[in-house]
Protein backbone atom coordinates (compact mmCIF):
# COMPACT_ATOMS: atom_id res chain seq x y z
CA UNK A 1 0.00 0.00 0.00
CA UNK A 2 1.63 3.26 -0.81
CA UNK A 3 1.28 6.66 1.49
CA UNK A 4 -1.40 7.89 -0.47
CA UNK A 5 -3.34 5.04 -0.62
CA UNK A 6 -2.46 5.14 3.34
CA UNK A 7 -3.72 8.34 3.75
CA UNK A 8 -7.21 8.42 1.58
CA UNK A 9 -7.66 4.84 4.00
CA UNK A 10 -7.94 7.62 7.07
CA UNK A 11 -9.29 10.13 4.88
CA UNK A 12 -12.11 8.22 4.66
CA UNK A 13 -13.13 8.17 8.13
CA UNK A 14 -13.15 12.07 8.33
CA UNK A 15 -16.14 13.93 7.62
CA UNK A 16 -16.81 14.14 4.07
CA UNK A 17 -18.36 17.94 1.87
CA UNK A 18 -21.55 18.13 3.86
CA UNK A 19 -24.62 17.26 1.68
CA UNK A 20 -25.47 20.87 0.98
CA UNK A 21 -22.07 21.36 -0.46
CA UNK A 22 -22.61 18.51 -2.75
CA UNK A 23 -26.33 18.88 -3.59
CA UNK A 24 -25.21 22.68 -4.08
CA UNK A 25 -22.26 21.67 -6.51
CA UNK A 26 -24.66 19.66 -8.76
CA UNK A 27 -26.85 22.71 -9.12
CA UNK A 28 -24.56 25.10 -9.52
CA UNK A 29 -22.82 22.55 -12.50
CA UNK A 30 -26.33 22.31 -14.20
CA UNK A 31 -26.91 25.67 -16.00
CA UNK A 32 -30.00 25.32 -16.40
CA UNK A 33 -31.02 25.35 -12.60
CA UNK A 34 -32.55 28.07 -11.32
CA UNK A 35 -32.99 29.92 -8.31
CA UNK A 36 -35.32 28.00 -7.21
CA UNK A 37 -33.79 24.86 -7.19
CA UNK A 38 -30.98 26.18 -5.18
CA UNK A 39 -33.65 27.54 -2.58
CA UNK A 40 -34.93 24.16 -2.56
CA UNK A 41 -30.95 23.04 -1.82
CA UNK A 42 -30.56 25.24 1.01
CA UNK A 43 -34.11 25.95 2.53
CA UNK A 44 -33.56 22.47 4.49
CA UNK A 45 -29.74 23.40 6.07
CA UNK A 46 -30.04 25.18 9.54
CA UNK A 47 -26.69 26.90 9.59
CA UNK A 48 -27.03 28.25 6.12
CA UNK A 49 -30.27 30.04 6.79
CA UNK A 50 -29.08 31.16 10.09
CA UNK A 51 -25.62 32.51 8.81
CA UNK A 52 -27.36 34.40 5.84
CA UNK A 53 -29.67 35.79 7.85
CA UNK A 54 -27.46 37.01 10.11
CA UNK A 55 -25.51 38.77 7.57
CA UNK A 56 -28.04 40.63 5.80
CA UNK A 57 -29.15 41.79 8.97
CA UNK A 58 -25.56 43.15 9.77
CA UNK A 59 -24.35 46.56 9.36
CA UNK A 60 -22.41 45.54 5.88
CA UNK A 61 -25.55 45.87 4.26
CA UNK A 62 -27.31 48.37 6.43
CA UNK A 63 -31.05 47.45 5.75
CA UNK A 64 -34.05 49.27 7.70
CA UNK A 65 -35.80 46.61 8.36
CA UNK A 66 -35.29 43.25 10.07
CA UNK A 67 -34.84 40.40 7.11
CA UNK A 68 -36.46 37.20 8.66
CA UNK A 69 -37.32 34.65 5.53
CA UNK A 70 -35.03 33.18 3.47
CA UNK A 71 -36.80 33.97 0.18
CA UNK A 72 -36.22 37.72 1.44
CA UNK A 73 -32.43 37.70 2.05
CA UNK A 74 -32.05 35.60 -1.48
CA UNK A 75 -33.84 38.15 -3.06
CA UNK A 76 -31.10 40.82 -1.32
CA UNK A 77 -28.10 39.10 -2.05
CA UNK A 78 -28.44 37.65 -5.52
CA UNK A 79 -27.90 33.85 -6.44
CA UNK A 80 -23.96 34.53 -6.59
CA UNK A 81 -23.82 35.48 -3.19
CA UNK A 82 -25.72 32.79 -1.71
CA UNK A 83 -23.43 30.19 -3.84
CA UNK A 84 -20.44 32.20 -2.00
CA UNK A 85 -22.22 31.98 1.39
CA UNK A 86 -23.09 28.47 1.43
CA UNK A 87 -19.58 27.76 0.19
CA UNK A 88 -17.57 29.53 3.25
CA UNK A 89 -20.25 28.41 5.77
CA UNK A 90 -19.69 24.77 4.57
CA UNK A 91 -15.89 25.03 3.56
CA UNK A 92 -14.69 26.63 6.43
CA UNK A 93 -15.36 23.91 8.93
CA UNK A 94 -13.49 21.57 6.26
CA UNK A 95 -10.87 24.66 5.77
CA UNK A 96 -10.26 25.72 9.22
CA UNK A 97 -7.09 23.51 10.60
CA UNK A 98 -6.79 23.34 14.10
CA UNK A 99 -3.21 21.68 13.70
CA UNK A 100 -0.47 23.89 12.14
CA UNK A 101 1.56 20.60 11.25
CA UNK A 102 1.88 22.01 7.05
CA UNK A 103 3.42 25.30 8.14
CA UNK A 104 -0.55 26.64 8.29
CA UNK A 105 -1.57 28.98 10.69
CA UNK A 106 -5.27 27.61 11.91
CA UNK A 107 -7.52 30.13 9.40
CA UNK A 108 -5.05 31.24 7.05
CA UNK A 109 -6.02 28.54 4.58
CA UNK A 110 -9.61 29.46 4.75
CA UNK A 111 -8.44 33.36 4.11
CA UNK A 112 -6.13 32.23 0.58
CA UNK A 113 -9.03 29.62 -0.46
CA UNK A 114 -11.72 32.30 -0.27
CA UNK A 115 -9.18 35.03 -2.21
CA UNK A 116 -8.72 32.42 -4.93
CA UNK A 117 -12.82 31.86 -5.30
CA UNK A 118 -13.25 35.42 -5.38
CA UNK A 119 -10.25 35.96 -7.94
CA UNK A 120 -11.01 33.09 -9.73
CA UNK A 121 -14.41 34.35 -10.52
CA UNK A 122 -13.04 37.73 -11.71
CA UNK A 123 -11.00 35.78 -13.98
CA UNK A 124 -13.63 33.35 -15.66
CA UNK A 125 -15.85 36.62 -16.12
CA UNK A 126 -12.81 38.50 -17.86
CA UNK A 127 -12.33 35.35 -20.26
CA UNK A 128 -15.98 34.76 -20.65
CA UNK A 129 -16.52 31.55 -18.90
CA UNK A 130 -19.58 30.88 -19.50
CA UNK A 131 -20.36 29.32 -15.61
CA UNK A 132 -18.72 31.73 -13.53
CA UNK A 133 -20.16 30.88 -10.43
CA UNK A 134 -18.40 27.47 -10.60
CA UNK A 135 -14.72 28.91 -10.59
CA UNK A 136 -16.10 30.49 -7.08
CA UNK A 137 -16.31 26.67 -6.02
CA UNK A 138 -13.31 25.48 -7.70
CA UNK A 139 -11.48 28.39 -5.87
CA UNK A 140 -13.01 27.70 -2.46
CA UNK A 141 -11.75 24.00 -2.85
CA UNK A 142 -8.36 24.25 -4.74
CA UNK A 143 -6.36 23.80 -1.51
CA UNK A 144 -7.90 20.97 -0.09
CA UNK A 145 -4.80 18.75 -0.54
CA UNK A 146 -3.35 20.79 1.65
CA UNK A 147 -6.36 19.99 4.86
CA UNK A 148 -6.12 16.72 4.28
CA UNK A 149 -1.65 16.76 4.03
CA UNK A 150 -2.04 18.92 7.41
CA UNK A 151 -3.35 15.93 9.26
CA UNK A 152 -1.72 13.72 8.38
CA UNK A 153 2.23 14.08 7.28
CA UNK A 154 2.59 17.02 9.52
CA UNK A 155 6.36 16.19 10.44
CA UNK A 156 7.48 15.78 6.85
CA UNK A 157 6.72 19.21 6.25
CA UNK A 158 9.90 20.38 7.37
CA UNK A 159 11.85 18.07 4.93
CA UNK A 160 9.66 19.76 2.40
CA UNK A 161 11.08 23.47 2.99
CA UNK A 162 14.45 22.48 3.41
CA UNK A 163 14.28 20.55 -0.30
CA UNK A 164 12.44 23.67 -1.53
CA UNK A 165 15.17 26.00 0.08
CA UNK A 166 18.44 23.92 -0.77
CA UNK A 167 17.48 21.93 -4.29
CA UNK A 168 16.24 24.92 -5.53
CA UNK A 169 12.39 22.95 -6.20
CA UNK A 170 9.09 24.39 -6.22
CA UNK A 171 7.07 22.87 -3.46
CA UNK A 172 5.39 20.83 -5.70
CA UNK A 173 8.28 19.22 -6.87
CA UNK A 174 9.43 18.86 -3.07
CA UNK A 175 6.46 17.52 -2.02
CA UNK A 176 6.79 14.48 -4.87
CA UNK A 177 10.64 14.24 -3.79
CA UNK A 178 9.59 13.38 0.31
CA UNK A 179 6.01 12.40 -0.07
CA UNK A 180 5.78 10.92 -3.36
CA UNK A 181 2.82 13.03 -4.50
CA UNK A 182 1.82 16.72 -4.33
CA UNK A 183 -1.13 18.21 -2.41
CA UNK A 184 -2.87 18.48 -5.68
CA UNK A 185 -2.98 14.95 -6.61
CA UNK A 186 -4.34 13.44 -3.08
CA UNK A 187 -6.53 16.56 -2.95
CA UNK A 188 -8.12 15.70 -6.75
CA UNK A 189 -8.21 11.87 -5.19
CA UNK A 190 -10.17 13.13 -1.74
CA UNK A 191 -12.39 14.95 -4.32
CA UNK A 192 -13.32 12.11 -6.24
CA UNK A 193 -13.76 10.02 -3.50
CA UNK A 194 -16.51 12.42 -2.32
CA UNK A 195 -18.09 12.85 -5.49
CA UNK A 196 -17.35 16.04 -6.55
CA UNK A 197 -18.44 17.15 -10.10
CA UNK A 198 -15.33 16.54 -12.41
CA UNK A 199 -14.94 20.18 -13.51
CA UNK A 200 -14.19 20.92 -10.09
CA UNK A 201 -11.80 18.09 -8.99
CA UNK A 202 -9.53 18.73 -12.45
CA UNK A 203 -9.22 22.53 -11.34
CA UNK A 204 -7.76 20.51 -7.97
CA UNK A 205 -5.50 19.04 -9.51
CA UNK A 206 -4.11 21.04 -12.06
CA UNK A 207 -4.38 24.25 -9.92
CA UNK A 208 -0.31 24.86 -9.64
CA UNK A 209 0.07 23.48 -13.69
CA UNK A 210 -2.62 23.74 -15.96
CA UNK A 211 0.03 23.05 -19.03
CA UNK A 212 -0.70 19.17 -19.30
CA UNK A 213 -4.30 20.06 -20.03
CA UNK A 214 -5.03 19.47 -23.74
CA UNK A 215 -7.45 21.19 -24.89
CA UNK A 216 -7.30 23.80 -21.84
CA UNK A 217 -9.48 24.15 -19.98
CA UNK A 218 -10.15 28.04 -19.16
CA UNK A 219 -12.08 26.56 -15.68
CA UNK A 220 -8.40 25.63 -14.61
CA UNK A 221 -6.92 28.49 -16.00
CA UNK A 222 -8.84 30.69 -14.00
CA UNK A 223 -8.33 28.85 -10.86
CA UNK A 224 -4.23 28.89 -11.93
CA UNK A 225 -4.32 32.56 -12.35
CA UNK A 226 -6.18 33.28 -9.08
CA UNK A 227 -4.12 31.37 -7.26
CA UNK A 228 -1.23 32.98 -8.27
CA UNK A 229 -2.46 36.49 -7.94
CA UNK A 230 -3.30 35.64 -4.67
CA UNK A 231 0.01 34.11 -4.13
CA UNK A 232 1.76 37.24 -4.77
CA UNK A 233 -0.62 39.78 -2.94
CA UNK A 234 0.39 37.25 0.08
CA UNK A 235 -3.43 36.19 0.79
CA UNK A 236 -2.75 33.46 3.29
CA UNK A 237 0.71 32.38 2.69
CA UNK A 238 1.85 29.53 4.81
CA UNK A 239 5.54 28.51 5.04
CA UNK A 240 5.70 27.20 1.29
CA UNK A 241 5.61 30.99 0.67
CA UNK A 242 5.66 31.95 -3.27
CA UNK A 243 7.88 28.87 -4.36
CA UNK A 244 5.37 27.74 -7.03
CA UNK A 245 6.30 28.07 -10.93
CA UNK A 246 5.01 30.85 -12.89
CA UNK A 247 4.00 30.16 -16.38
CA UNK A 248 3.22 33.29 -18.95
CA UNK A 249 1.62 31.00 -21.47
CA UNK A 250 -1.48 30.77 -19.56
CA UNK A 251 -1.71 34.74 -19.65
CA UNK A 252 -1.09 34.62 -23.21
CA UNK A 253 -3.48 32.09 -23.92
CA UNK A 254 -6.65 35.11 -23.57
CA UNK A 255 -4.40 38.33 -23.88
CA UNK A 256 -4.12 39.02 -20.47
CA UNK A 257 -1.85 41.48 -19.20
CA UNK A 258 0.28 42.20 -16.03
CA UNK A 259 -2.29 45.26 -15.32
CA UNK A 260 -5.23 42.72 -15.66
CA UNK A 261 -3.51 40.23 -12.51
CA UNK A 262 -3.30 43.90 -10.80
CA UNK A 263 -6.88 45.24 -11.16
CA UNK A 264 -7.75 41.56 -10.20
CA UNK A 265 -5.56 41.81 -7.23
CA UNK A 266 -6.97 45.26 -6.00
CA UNK A 267 -10.69 44.09 -6.12
CA UNK A 268 -10.08 40.67 -5.09
CA UNK A 269 -8.33 42.46 -1.80
CA UNK A 270 -11.49 44.74 -1.77
CA UNK A 271 -14.01 42.27 -1.45
CA UNK A 272 -12.36 39.72 0.76
CA UNK A 273 -11.55 42.68 3.25
CA UNK A 274 -15.57 42.82 2.98
CA UNK A 275 -16.10 39.23 3.35
CA UNK A 276 -13.72 38.79 6.47
CA UNK A 277 -15.34 41.62 8.44
CA UNK A 278 -18.65 40.11 7.47
CA UNK A 279 -17.06 36.95 8.95
CA UNK A 280 -15.19 38.43 12.09
CA UNK A 281 -16.69 36.92 15.55
CA UNK A 282 -16.72 40.24 18.05
CA UNK A 283 -13.10 40.84 19.95
CA UNK A 284 -11.59 39.00 16.92
CA UNK A 285 -10.70 41.18 14.44
CA UNK A 286 -7.72 39.72 13.14
CA UNK A 287 -8.47 36.17 13.12
CA UNK A 288 -11.62 35.89 11.40
CA UNK A 289 -12.94 32.58 11.97
CA UNK A 290 -16.80 31.97 11.25
CA UNK A 291 -19.27 31.35 13.46
CA UNK A 292 -21.68 28.05 11.88
CA UNK A 293 -24.81 27.93 13.18
CA UNK B 1 1.65 45.26 22.39
CA UNK B 2 0.85 44.44 18.72
CA UNK B 3 0.08 47.09 16.25
CA UNK B 4 -1.03 45.30 12.40
CA UNK B 5 -0.47 46.82 9.62
CA UNK B 6 -2.60 45.02 7.27
CA UNK B 7 -2.05 44.69 3.39
CA UNK B 8 -2.67 47.92 2.16
CA UNK B 9 -2.70 49.94 5.22
CA UNK B 10 -0.08 51.98 7.39
CA UNK B 11 0.24 52.87 10.38
CA UNK B 12 2.68 55.13 12.59
CA UNK B 13 3.22 55.36 16.34
CA UNK B 14 5.14 57.08 18.76
CA UNK B 15 4.12 55.05 21.75
CA UNK B 16 7.26 53.42 22.83
CA UNK B 17 5.65 49.68 23.86
CA UNK B 18 4.26 49.43 20.49
CA UNK B 19 5.17 47.14 18.20
CA UNK B 20 4.16 47.63 14.44
CA UNK B 21 4.31 43.90 12.53
CA UNK B 22 2.74 43.05 9.28
CA UNK B 23 2.57 39.61 7.94
CA UNK B 24 2.73 37.83 4.64
CA UNK B 25 4.66 40.29 2.78
CA UNK B 26 4.65 38.16 -0.74
CA UNK B 27 5.50 40.44 -3.93
CA UNK B 28 4.05 43.18 -1.64
CA UNK B 29 6.71 45.67 0.30
CA UNK B 30 6.90 46.52 3.91
CA UNK B 31 8.58 49.72 4.46
CA UNK B 32 9.65 50.73 7.95
CA UNK B 33 10.62 54.25 9.18
CA UNK B 34 11.83 55.01 12.95
CA UNK B 35 13.06 58.31 14.38
CA UNK B 36 15.56 57.68 16.84
CA UNK B 37 15.26 61.14 18.53
CA UNK B 38 11.52 61.96 18.10
CA UNK B 39 11.01 57.70 19.02
CA UNK B 40 8.20 58.16 16.16
CA UNK B 41 8.04 55.01 13.75
CA UNK B 42 5.85 53.76 10.92
CA UNK B 43 5.07 50.98 8.81
CA UNK B 44 3.12 50.46 5.41
CA UNK B 45 2.44 47.29 3.39
CA UNK B 46 2.05 48.14 0.18
CA UNK B 47 0.19 45.57 -2.44
CA UNK B 48 1.10 47.32 -6.07
CA UNK B 49 3.31 50.12 -7.50
CA UNK B 50 1.41 52.72 -9.43
CA UNK B 51 -1.89 54.04 -8.51
CA UNK B 52 -2.85 55.03 -12.27
CA UNK B 53 -4.21 51.28 -12.56
CA UNK B 54 -6.95 52.28 -10.37
CA UNK B 55 -7.30 56.26 -9.36
CA UNK B 56 -10.17 55.97 -7.97
CA UNK B 57 -9.35 53.07 -5.31
CA UNK B 58 -6.07 54.86 -4.22
CA UNK B 59 -8.32 57.76 -3.05
CA UNK B 60 -9.72 55.24 -0.76
CA UNK B 61 -7.00 53.39 0.29
CA UNK B 62 -4.12 54.98 -0.38
CA UNK B 63 -1.60 52.46 0.91
CA UNK B 64 -2.63 49.73 -1.81
CA UNK B 65 0.06 52.21 -4.10
CA UNK B 66 3.58 52.31 -3.18
CA UNK B 67 3.41 56.26 -4.59
CA UNK B 68 0.14 57.32 -3.18
CA UNK B 69 1.10 54.83 0.05
CA UNK B 70 4.81 56.05 0.72
CA UNK B 71 4.31 59.59 0.94
CA UNK B 72 1.34 59.35 2.92
CA UNK B 73 3.39 57.07 5.44
CA UNK B 74 5.94 59.83 5.60
CA UNK B 75 3.60 62.98 5.75
CA UNK B 76 1.87 60.66 8.99
CA UNK B 77 4.99 60.79 10.77
CA UNK B 78 6.36 64.24 10.58
CA UNK B 79 2.76 64.89 11.69
CA UNK B 80 3.94 62.81 15.34
CA UNK B 81 7.52 64.59 14.98
CA UNK B 82 9.61 62.64 13.29
CA UNK B 83 12.14 64.27 11.11
CA UNK B 84 12.66 63.56 7.75
CA UNK B 85 16.66 63.58 7.97
CA UNK B 86 16.65 61.75 11.29
CA UNK B 87 14.57 58.80 9.98
CA UNK B 88 16.15 55.97 9.34
CA UNK B 89 14.33 53.39 6.59
CA UNK B 90 14.05 49.35 6.74
CA UNK B 91 12.53 47.78 3.18
CA UNK B 92 11.08 43.87 3.21
CA UNK B 93 9.45 41.63 0.64
CA UNK B 94 9.16 42.12 -3.15
CA UNK B 95 9.29 38.65 -3.57
CA UNK B 96 8.62 36.62 -6.76
CA UNK B 97 6.65 33.18 -7.94
CA UNK B 98 9.39 30.94 -9.67
CA UNK B 99 9.82 32.62 -12.94
CA UNK B 100 11.72 32.39 -15.22
CA UNK B 101 10.08 34.82 -17.70
CA UNK B 102 9.50 37.13 -15.60
CA UNK B 103 5.67 37.72 -16.54
CA UNK B 104 4.67 37.95 -12.98
CA UNK B 105 6.82 40.66 -11.21
CA UNK B 106 5.01 42.63 -9.35
CA UNK B 107 7.38 42.37 -6.58
CA UNK B 108 10.24 43.72 -8.53
CA UNK B 109 8.62 46.51 -9.95
CA UNK B 110 6.95 47.29 -6.48
CA UNK B 111 11.08 47.39 -5.28
CA UNK B 112 11.68 49.72 -8.40
CA UNK B 113 8.88 52.11 -7.59
CA UNK B 114 10.21 52.29 -3.95
CA UNK B 115 13.75 53.21 -5.03
CA UNK B 116 12.72 55.62 -7.27
CA UNK B 117 10.74 57.51 -4.95
CA UNK B 118 13.49 57.75 -2.25
CA UNK B 119 16.14 58.42 -4.95
CA UNK B 120 14.17 61.71 -6.39
CA UNK B 121 13.24 62.63 -2.60
CA UNK B 122 16.93 61.91 -0.73
CA UNK B 123 15.81 59.02 1.31
CA UNK B 124 18.81 56.39 1.59
CA UNK B 125 18.00 52.66 2.56
CA UNK B 126 19.69 51.49 6.12
CA UNK B 127 19.08 47.78 5.12
CA UNK B 128 16.49 45.45 3.37
CA UNK B 129 15.75 42.08 2.98
CA UNK B 130 13.83 41.32 -0.60
CA UNK B 131 13.33 39.51 -2.95
CA UNK B 132 13.29 35.33 -3.53
CA UNK B 133 10.57 33.43 -3.40
CA UNK B 134 9.75 33.97 0.56
CA UNK B 135 6.88 35.01 2.72
CA UNK B 136 8.05 37.53 4.88
CA UNK B 137 6.78 38.96 8.61
CA UNK B 138 8.26 42.61 9.14
CA UNK B 139 8.58 43.88 12.84
CA UNK B 140 9.17 47.83 14.00
CA UNK B 141 9.37 48.04 18.13
CA UNK B 142 8.79 51.95 18.71
CA UNK B 143 10.52 51.63 21.56
CA UNK B 144 14.25 50.57 20.82
CA UNK B 145 13.74 51.21 16.58
CA UNK B 146 14.55 47.24 16.16
CA UNK B 147 13.78 45.50 13.21
CA UNK B 148 13.19 41.97 12.32
CA UNK B 149 12.26 39.74 9.82
CA UNK B 150 10.45 36.53 10.34
CA UNK B 151 10.46 33.90 7.14
CA UNK B 152 10.41 30.33 6.80
CA UNK B 153 10.43 30.21 10.77
CA UNK B 154 13.33 32.16 11.15
CA UNK B 155 13.88 35.80 12.48
CA UNK B 156 16.27 38.10 11.54
CA UNK B 157 17.24 41.52 12.65
CA UNK B 158 17.45 43.59 9.70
Amino acid sequence: MTRMDEILDRVAAIQPLPDTVMKLMNVINDPKSTIEDIIEVIRYDQAVTTQMLRICNSAYFAVSREIDSLNDAIRMLGTMKILQLVMAVHSNSLLANRQSGYGLEPGILWKHSVGVAITATWFAEKIHYANANLAFTAGLLHDVGKTILNEYVGKDFAEIVRRVNEDNLSFCEAEHAVLGFSHEEIGAKVAEKWQVPEHITRCIRHHHDPRPLTPPDPLVDAVYLANCVCLLLGIGLGADGLSYRADHEIMERYGLRESDLEIAGTQMMLELKRVMQMYAAPGQPQEPMLVTG
Amino acid sequence: MDLVVDIADFQVSADPRADLVTYSLGSCVGVSIWDPEAKVGGMIHYMLPESAISPEKAKLNPAMFGDTGIPALFRAAYQLGAIKKRLIVKVAGGSSLLDDNGTFNIGKRNYILLRKIFWKNGILIDSEDVGGAVSRTMRLCIGSGRVSIKSRNREVEL
